[in-house]
């Protein structure tokens, strides 16, 4: 495949030659300043955080602000009661498992759910690496928590994120990731904007097909040491 | 309905034509997804300075797709993925036949992907008992009815509701409903228990970063997510033309490409994925396999107009701008790939003759350039496959498939229109003529269908007029009015 690949870049280049040529000769005198007035401004105003609330609740997302785990533990009471939730099952995220612990929910709680377990839980709650402000986006590693399944098999999904976290571009996550990557990347990184969604009947958005219906992101600002 | 093929393209556009229900859909795709493309692209600051980025990224790429492979190869290969070779589709399908088969597994599901919907690897793997699952809701649901995608986003474009729901009753025993909600709720009970039990997940792949070997899967609805995780085996086919160089490089493209295609800042997931779990104890599958297909791709290196087809991210929007694509739908094209990027790349990858009706089904108007967000030049590709099947240069498809059918008439009417416009003379003269000529057939001041007479005279210009009319000459020629001292200053 390799040799086919090469007979047939060689076989280009005497074309390549009368095109760059070509281009050269066009692109002499080419107004670049008409280019630069099509640019649109993009202005954001406020933190990477409000950034990110606004961004994901574009997108059907709930997204919650909270000063401290207690305060995001109150968070996922509310919603487990709310949703009346009967198994939960949970990433190793050591800041989940906090904030788990201070929910004291009625719940039963999975910790490694195996995956006939996973299907029956209608909870999920997980940590979350990144957050990205301009899309509303949570970024999950698998070298930072295991059983990430808890994000995507039941039908509500709450992610714990620390503000610090939360970047204003994509570009700067994958940077930051790309960094850490010196030992290898992650075997996987998942990238989460919103709840699972389908337009394939009609173009008529329907929310939660395979993955979750709801997805919940609470944003811990204190320092938090997960 | 006739068997739908490239090479019936005229007629299947003439049915399509008639199909009121398939319009309709097809307007509701190019004001929906046009116009959240439009709203899509204004959040980012510079959409062409991204598009010019993009196209960079692919042209060095490809300029050197050898290196960029072996280095993706490579990456890949050290986080424990097992690389395959696969130089046309047969050889492809076999590869991922022989993987299952030699795990004795039989509980196959996919998501969606392009790249086995061009190798047929569904029928590959029928025709060897074994039933893969569709997981995608547009995929399962052509899959439901036996169809094929006519559409490369929302391969399902063409159902209504209403189908949708029917199909449903009839297949999977849901009531019949005209609640969406409902239509794709019964969707995700029934493939959950699929994926569950699924031994092999099958998946595509959006890009390969060289530098990194992680393979990158964009999708709305978490099947894909799924399909490569739960499975013990995770086998990924992936076009060669998918590397790109820097894993920094996916910010430009994940800008693009979400945006081009559905007018969506992200999709709902993205799925890096590099190499197998590292520790025994780690969720995930035990084995990642990455089939990197040519099946025609590396034919296309050879020219820097058809290198350019390569850069394509099968975004979908120049089928959601293309004139042509929403007035006759995907399937008329009968191929994998439709619309404007179909009309360009059909031909390459199964060659010209039976897809030489392709590149003729455009009307050149360039809004398929505007819209692409890594600037492929489609019309410049147009012409060139065009001049291809005029002159029967098509590079490596003349000795597949013989050497292309001609337009003779074309030819000569061309031929004529080259002489008469190359010399004033025969210009003028031709010009008197056809105003003579004209007055038999021109009714209500244009030539209509009232080329009867003229479709009797000449058949093949029937075909012209049947759909469109053409204003006739003026009585007076420019010159003559100029010679006559019509124009004055100041007239
Ligand atoms: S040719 Fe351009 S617009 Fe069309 S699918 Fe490919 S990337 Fe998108």
């Amino acid at each position: 495949m390799f040799e086919a690949i090469r007979g047939h870049l060689a076989a280009s280049a005497p074309h390549d030659a009368v095109r760059a040529a070509h281009h050269a000769a066009a692109a002499h005198g080419e107004d670049v300043s008409a280019r630069e007035e099509k640019r649109a401004t993009v202005v954001f105003e406020g933190t990477a955080v409000e950034r990110f609330k606004q961004a994901l609740e574009a997108v059907a997302g709930k997204c919650f602000v909270v000063r401290d785990e207690a305060a995001a533990s109150e968070v996922l009471r509310r919603i487990a009661e709310q949703r009346d939730s009967q198994r939960v099952a949970v990433t190793d995220s050591k800041l989940a498992g906090r904030v788990l612990k201070l929910a004291a929910l009625r719940s039963e709680v999975l910790e490694n759910a195996a995956v006939e377990s996973l299907f029956e839980c209608d909870l999920g709650v997980t940590g979350a690496r990144w957050g990205v402000a301009e899309t509303g986006t949570l970024v999950i590693e698998s070298d930072a928590e295991r059983n990430r399944l808890a994000s995507l098999v039941p039908a509500a999904h709450v992610a714990l994120v620390e503000a610090r976290n939360v970047r204003h571009t994509l570009g700067e996550v994958l940077q930051a990731i790309n960094e850490r990557g010196e030992g290898g990347l992650s075997r996987a990184i998942t990238f989460i904007t919103g709840p699972s969604r389908t337009s394939d009947i009609e173009l008529t958005l329907a929310i939660g097909v395979h993955g979750p219906a709801e997805l919940y992101v609470v944003v811990i600002e204190g320092e938090g040491n997960g | 309905m006739h068997q739908q093929t490239s090479e019936t393209f005229d007629q299947n556009a003439r049915e399509a034509l008639a199909d009121v229900q398939l319009r309709g859909a097809l307007r509701n795709l190019a004001t929906t997804f046009g116009g959240r493309r439009k709203e899509a692209i204004a959040t980012v600051e510079d959409w062409e300075g991204l598009r010019d980025r993009a196209r960079a990224a692919k042209d060095e790429t490809l300029a050197h797709l050898d290196k960029y492979l072996e280095q993706f190869a490579d990456n890949a290969e050290r986080a424990g993925a097992q690389i395959h070779w696969g130089r046309d589709g047969a050889e492809a399908c076999r590869i991922v036949l022989e993987l299952i088969r030699a795990r004795g597994a039989s509980k196959v599901v996919k998501s969606k992907s392009m790249a086995t919907e061009e190798i047929h690897l569904n029928h590959a793997l029928e025709a060897e008992g074994l039933a893969p699952v569709e997981t995608d809701l547009g995929e399962w649901i052509i899959q439901l009815a036996h169809e094929t995608p006519s559409h490369i986003v929302v391969p399902a474009i063409h159902k209504s509701k209403r189908q949708i729901a029917e199909l449903f009753a009839e297949k999977v025993g849901i009531e019949p409903t005209d609640d969406v909600a409902v239509l794709t709720g019964a969707a995700r009970r029934i493939l959950r228990r699929q994926f569950a039990e699924a031994e092999v997940g099958i998946s595509g792949v959006n890009f390969g970063v060289a530098e990194t070997g992680t393979i990158l899967i964009l999708e709305n609805e978490g099947n894909a997510r799924l399909t490569t995780s739960l499975p013990r085996t995770h086998i990924a086919v992936m076009g060669i033309e998918k590397v790109i160089p820097r894993f920094t490089d996916l910010d430009v493209f994940l800008k693009l490409l979400p945006r081009s295609g559905t007018g969506q800042r992200l999709t709902a997931y993205q799925s890096l994925i590099t190499g197998t779990k590292r520790r025994p104890e780690d969720e995930g599958p035990e084995e990642l396999h990455i089939v990197l297909m040519d099946n025609g791709r590396s034919r296309m290196l050879s020219h820097p107009v058809t290198r350019q087809s390569l850069a394509c991210i099968r975004c979908g929007a120049c089928l959601n701008a293309c004139p042509v694509y929403q007035q006759v739908g995907g399937h008329a094209y009968g191929s994998v790939y439709p619309g404007p990027i179909g009309a360009v790349i059909t031909p390459q990858l199964s060659g010209l003759k039976p897809a030489a009706q392709l590149p003729y089904a455009s009307s050149l108007c360039g809004a398929c350039r505007e819209v692409c967000p890594v600037k492929i030049d489609i019309p410049e590709l147009l012409l060139h496959l065009r001049a291809e099947v005029t002159e029967g240069t098509a590079a490596g498809t003349a000795a597949q498939h013989g050497p292309v059918k001609q337009r003779p008439l074309e030819r000569f009417a061309f031929g004529l229109y080259a002489r008469a416009w190359s010399s004033p003379t025969l210009y003028l003269l031709g010009a008197r003529v056809a105003r003579l000529l004209q007055g038999v057939v021109v009714r209500k001041g244009r030539i209509g269908k009232v080329g009867g007479l003229l479709a009797k005279l000449a058949p093949p210009l029937a075909a012209w007029t049947e759909w469109r009319d053409a204003p006739p000459l003026a009585p007076r020629t420019f010159r003559e009015q100029w010679r006559d001292g019509q124009y004055r200053e100041g007239n």
